[in-house]
């Protein structure tokens, strides 16, 4: 008998791996149609708006905020240091969406669009028209996205969908859904300031405040879930039940991104979680910054307080679905993916995400993926980031991997862990999408360490901040000013990417 | 025909529509210019543009509904009260409404913090009786009367810059909506 190499011995194993994962896919798939035989995984997406991992039980959080996202980890990988490329939504959702970092996909604005020339690298194309590809979002901005992506979406759900009050008019007209949801949610109907229009804004606005002044609101003591910026109000359990029935009616093979707006601010848990955790505990103090809206200690723990309230009602909401996406056999053929698009900051005087403030709370999200069949739970420690999910999907859906990725496939389906490659979230809220990026705050995370740099927010220039994670999860000891190698290289490194990323751009 | 005769002529319902034009596209365009800056820092010129034609053909629309309250009154009300001086009451009430409607407007500075004694049912009436007495002594009083008419009459100048942009608008929309 011939001796067998260790070239070969690799290929027999892995090839002997992929038998045995495929063998785990069930023959009697609920999300199939009887007869259909499975040929690829269905993709559930699931991205909760504004939900920072550092407010997470499942993360190590003091408070028990979730119990069901727990129990979902015990059959996920658990990607425990995922960071958003964005700090507040265009950036962050859009970095998901397309793969790539914020100073290239541009949506660096509020209601901020993707660079027109890149609309065609998205997850929805990645996956392929051999998918059923559906696209759901509360927030209304991502919408914008799906808007760009048309082509590539079989199916686009109102963001009113499955809500008690919904005043959204522009996506009522499909065929130009970009332009009318920007001519008339983003500007004539849009509640922040008087109705942009005289007599058809000042009527919806009337019509609005009548419907809501007879509107149930039972069960929510702070007021009926709503979007901060625009008018639809919803119940949790509706919005999951909505969910749960669309999940049950996807064709297979299917990708689903499920975008929720909890728990993004306002805060409105319900009766259930109302002041569950008003027992007078706060984080460590933190250091008021000077960026930072210097809010007072008490109107930070009532944020605070609030805030896992939301998380504590969303999972328990989740706990139902979870239940559901069980009974159905979801979990046997699909993968189910659980992030964020950006975190909350509730510390050093600052609340909210859109701000130059790029500490852990603000930036670091909850991952975790189940694969079909899996029935353990699996830790990642290393570093990674939402641009990497794309390229993973992609992968999952057994398509190539695009060479103009810009993360990398996440370890454990299909990646390794790099705990030395450097990834960053970008801050640029004041900057043109057209031009270079001159008032920014960027995070740079390479290793144990982690950089912060302001431009253009200190009259006397950029400022540097940098922090060892592992000795100092808080980030309260700056070691910027030791004047360190470490400093030193990750300065010359953060500066280099930015003039790389701002050559193409004028200033 | 004799229900066509009590209805305003052109000439009449002209400078009232130059009045309920130059209202209702003012209030918009000054939030457009208000918006436009925060704009040009993610959209095109074009993409701009666009926006712009859904709120003008928006505005049109709005304009031609506004103006239907005038007509209507004249079409019920007797040719004395209100048709023989369509110009000066019609414009007083175009005027006068949509200065209620802008005191409205103006009173949502955000959507859930609204007076609502402005939307009880009295409240309304007692503001649109107040507006229709003013239409009446507008058209009682000579020298009013003849102010009222002369700016309307010179207002009709924008209705050659208002209405073939309202109808490019409307070219460029529809298609897209269609």
């Amino acid at each position: 008998m011939s001796k067998i190499s260790r070239r070969d011995f690799l290929k027999l194993t892995s090839a002997l791996s992929g038998a045995l994962a495929l063998s785990k896919l069930p023959s009697n798939l609920s999300l199939l149609k009887s007869g259909e035989s499975p040929s690829r995984p269905n993709i559930l997406i699931f991205v909760f708006d504004a939900m920072s991992a550092k407010n997470l039980s499942l993360y190590g959080y003091k408070r028990n905020t979730t119990p069901n996202f727990e129990r979902f980890a015990k059959r996920a990988t658990v990607y425990n240091a995922h960071y958003s490329a964005g700090s507040f939504t265009p950036p962050g959702t859009a970095s998901l969406l397309t793969g790539l970092y914020p100073w290239t996909h541009r949506a660096i604005n509020d209601a901020g669009l993707i660079a027109r020339n890149l609309i065609d690298r998205n997850i929805f194309r990645l996956v392929g028209d051999q998918y059923h590809r559906l696209a759901f979002s509360q927030n209304l901005w991502p919408n914008y996205f799906f808007a760009q992506f048309q082509k590539d979406i079989d199916e686009i759900l109102p963001a009113g969908s499955f809500s008690q009050v919904d005043y959204v008019f522009g996506e009522k007209f499909n065929k130009d859904l970009l332009t009318t949801q920007r001519a008339f949610d983003d500007f004539l109907f849009s509640q922040g300031s008087p109705p942009k229009s005289l007599v058809f804004s000042l009527i919806e606005r009337i019509s609005l405040h009548r419907t809501l002044a007879h509107t149930n609101q039972g069960g929510y003591p702070n007021g009926l879930p709503t979007l901060n910026n625009y008018p639809i109000y919803f119940r949790l359990p509706d919005v999951f039940d909505g969910l749960m029935s669309t999940i049950e009616n996807l064709k297979p093979a299917s990708l689903a991104y499920l975008h929720l707006w909890p728990p993004h601010d306002p805060y409105n848990p319900s009766k259930q979680f109302y002041r569950t955790f008003d027992d007078g505990w706060s984080p460590i103090e933190k250091p008021v910054h000077p960026l930072g809206d210097h809010w007072s200690p008490k109107s930070m723990y009532n944020f605070r307080r609030a805030y896992d309230e939301y998380i504590a009602s969303l999972d328990y909401e989740f706990g139902r679905l979870l239940d559901f996406l069980e009974s159905k056999g979801v979990f046997e053929t699909s993968y189910v993916v659980i992030t964020s698009d950006h975190g909350e900051i509730l510390e050093r005087g600052e609340r909210g995400h859109v701000s130059p403030l790029l500490y852990e709370e603000g930036i670091q999200v909850p991952l975790m993926i189940s694969s079909p069949g899996q029935k353990s739970r699996q830790d990642i420690y290393s570093p990674t980031i939402s641009v990497d999910i794309a390229p993973t999907l992609a992968h999952l859906a057994g398509n190539t991997i695009p060479d103009w990725r810009e993360g990398e496939l996440l370890p454990l389906l299909g990646g390794q862990e790099l705990s030395e490659r450097s990834i960053f979230t970008l801050y640029a809220l004041r900057d043109s999408a057209f031009e270079k990026l001159t008032k920014i705050s960027i995070a740079m995370r390479k290793g144990d360490h982690k950089m912060i740099f302001y431009r253009g927010y200190y009259p006397d220039g950029d400022k540097f901040e940098l922090y060892d994670l592992p000795n100092d999860p808080e980030e309260l000891n700056d070691l910027y000013s030791n004047n360190s190698s470490i400093a030193k290289a990750l300065q010359e490194e953060l500066l280099a990417k930015l003039e790389a990323v701002n050559a193409p751009y004028k200033s | 025909m004799a229900i066509f005769n009590r209805l305003p002529n052109l000439k009449q319902i002209a400078p009232v529509y130059a009045i309920c034009v130059i209202v209702i596209y003012s209030w918009t365009i000054v939030w457009f210019f208000w918006t436009v800056p925060a704009w040009l820092f993610y959209l095109n010129i074009w993409e701009i543009l666009l926006i712009y034609a859904y709120l003008v053909a928006t505005n049109f629309l709005e304009s031609l509904l506004v103006i239907c309250a005038p007509i209507g009154l004249s079409f019920i009300l007797p040719s004395r009260w209100f048709r023989d001086t369509f110009v000066a009451r019609g414009t007083s009430l175009v005027v006068l409404g949509l200065g209620y409607f802008m005191f409205l407007a103006d009173q949502f500075q955000n959507r859930d913090d609204y007076p609502s004694i402005l939307l009880k049912l009295w409240s309304v009436a007692l503001a649109s009786g107040l507006i229709l007495l003013l239409v009446f002594i507008v058209g009682k009083t000579s020298f009013i009367k003849k102010a009222v008419e002369f700016i309307a009459e010179q207002a009709t100048v924008f209705l050659f810059i208002s209405i073939p942009i309202s109808l490019i608008s409307l070219v460029v929309v529809l298609p897209r909506l269609i």
